[in-house]
């Protein structure tokens, strides 16, 4: 027992003397970048009017903070987002669900779907602003369109493929219709919907950008193109670092999704079955 | 003597052009253990399934002494749903004492909140065993089950399901490869070979031995083994 204790403790002492190389590595290229941009613009290699240094634009984004611009627009397109997402992710849902369960609804919507679905969405942008105009139903319209098919597609699969062993274990087992979608389809359909899930994400922030960018007044995306008519540097850039931060938080968000309703395909196959 | 529970009268089953099984006639009796052995393609699943329910038969007479007869299959693949907890698999998610109770009889208390990729291949068939007994059934089908277990845990398996048979007064249809294993569980052992039940043992409640259809060297040499073996 004692010599567990001071093996353990040992091995944790050795260790603390290491450095995490493995977690810091990931870190080495982009610091790197970061200051040798820095040190470029400070010792004026580049030309601050033209690019400006990594710390004049966190100095832009406090001042818009300031000025309260910066919350402002970055609400108003988190907004966009989410309704956005919210209506064509349940449309998306609904639609996969109805044609994975039901034949007949398989036979009437689903070739309909698929031609929709060879239409880039982004293409869609004149026409959403000659019906809608540029107001908050056309981008929000955009993105849910954008959303709706990997949501669709993925949530129609899953349940699509369901296993058909664990069905006919489940229908002789006496399992109602409803337990049947809820123990065996859907559990099963979760993870490829999940997937749909996380590319829908990336989807909805694409739209949103270039709906912003093109026909807008308020926004993150109309921020950028704002200040690029000024020949603003340090604002388009903030933008940037404002989208990759968001897109950021949605694989956050994607992955919180898979570890919540996924937990059991963590727990390890410690034997093979 | 009893009446059978199940009746298996000149049953065919075809799939479209294929004939999966033909004139196959026999009868299973209340608490008794009947093995169904013989090479594969045989037909030996297809009847099971019959029995279970999951298809019909194309022509001929199955029926049941209990119109409302609970039956369960034991799959030869478990079957677990991996995103279902150990307890939950029992039941589909269903919490009460039964469930506990059965984990307990079939050795897997202390794994309850483990999920099935958690569990070695022996332990999968036993939860794969309490979730087909939860039901109370009258007949247990199992097709195979044990196939793919070692020899030490497929014998342990196998003490397992014949003493628990035997506590319920259980009823059973046993699919295996395994001669020695057929001998040893079943009260009797039906030779299923090219779709049709071609030979059965001395069954236990005074069937004699039939051979039902001429019966080649091969069935022979299956058939001879258990009586070498105890
Ligand atoms: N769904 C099906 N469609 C077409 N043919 C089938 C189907 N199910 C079974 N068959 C055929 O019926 C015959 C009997 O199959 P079955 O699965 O009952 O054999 P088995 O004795 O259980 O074999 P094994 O020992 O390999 O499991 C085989 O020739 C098989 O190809
Ligand atoms: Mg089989």
């Amino acid at each position: 027992m004692d010599n567990v204790t001071t093996i353990t403790t040992s091995a944790k002492k050795q260790r603390r003397w290491q450095l995490p190389v493995n977690k810091l590595l990931p870190w080495l290229l982009p610091v790197a970048f970061l200051a040798i941009w820095q040190l470029s613009v400070s010792t004026g290699l580049i030309t601050s009017t033209l690019v400006p240094s990594p710390w004049a634009i966190v100095q832009d984004g406090v001042d818009l903070w300031q000025s309260g611009t910066l919350q402002k627009n970055i609400s108003i397109s988190l907004y966009r987002a989410t309704v956005g997402f919210a209506i064509g992710g349940s449309a998306g849902f609904l639609l996969g669900l109805a044609n994975g369960l039901s034949q007949r609804s398989r036979a009437l919507l689903d070739t309909p779907l698929q031609m929709l679905r060879n239409i880039p969405h982004l293409s869609l942008i004149p026409v959403v602003i000659i019906l809608l105009g540029i107001g908050e139903t056309a981008k929000i319209s955009l993105v849910a369109i954008g959303v709706l098919f990997p949501i669709y597609i993925n949530t129609y699969h899953g349940i699509a493929n369901s296993d058909p062993e664990l069905l006919e274990m489940g229908r002789s087992y006496g399992l109602s219709r409803w337990q049947l979608f809820t123990k065996v389809i859907f559990p099963g359909a979760l993870p490829t919907i999940l997937m749909g899930v996380r590319y829908a994400l990336g989807v909805m922030w694409t739209t949103l950008i270039v709906a912003e960018t093109i026909s807008s007044t308020s926004g993150i995306g109309y921020m950028a193109t704002n200040a690029q008519e000024f020949m603003n540097m340090k604002t388009v850039l903030l933008c940037i670092a404002l989208y990759a931060l968001l897109g950021k938080l949605s694989d956050l968000i994607a992955k919180g999704l898979e570890s919540t309703f996924l937990t059991w395909r963590e727990k390890g196959v410690t034997h093979n079955g | 003597m009893a009446e059978p529970i199940v009746t298996l009268q000149s049953i065919e089953k075809r799939y479209g052009a294929r004939t999966a099984i033909h004139d196959v006639s026999f009868q299973l009796y209340p608490g008794e253990t009947v093995a169904l052995v013989g090479m594969s393609g045989g037909g030996k699943s297809t009847i099971m399934r019959l029995i279970a329910g999951l298809e019909k038969p194309t022509s001929g007479r199955l029926a049941y002494r209990d119109p409302h007869i609970v039956t369960r299959v034991m799959f030869q693949n478990d079957r677990l749903l991996p995103w279902l907890s150990v307890q939950d698999n029992v039941g589909f998610g269903l919490r009460d004492p039964a469930v506990t109770e059965l984990l307990a009889a079939v050795g897997l208390a202390e794994a309850a909140d483990l999920y099935p990729a958690q569990l070695s291949g022996g332990q999968r068939q036993r939860l794969a065993l309490a979730r087909a007994l939860l039901a109370q059934p009258q007949l247990l089908l199992l097709d195979e089950p044990l196939g793919a277990l070692d020899a030490l845990t497929r014998r342990n398996m196998q003490d397992l399901i014949m003493r628990i048979c035997a506590e319920r007064h259980l009823s059973s249809l046993l699919i295996t490869h395994d001669v020695q294993e057929a001998a040893r569980m079943a009260d009797w052992i039906i030779v299923v070979k090219d779709g049709t039940n071609v030979y059965q043992t001395a069954g236990a409640k005074g069937q004699g031995p039939t051979v039902v259809a001429s019966v080649g060297e091969d069935v022979l040499q299956v058939i001879l083994q258990p009586a070498v073996t105890p």
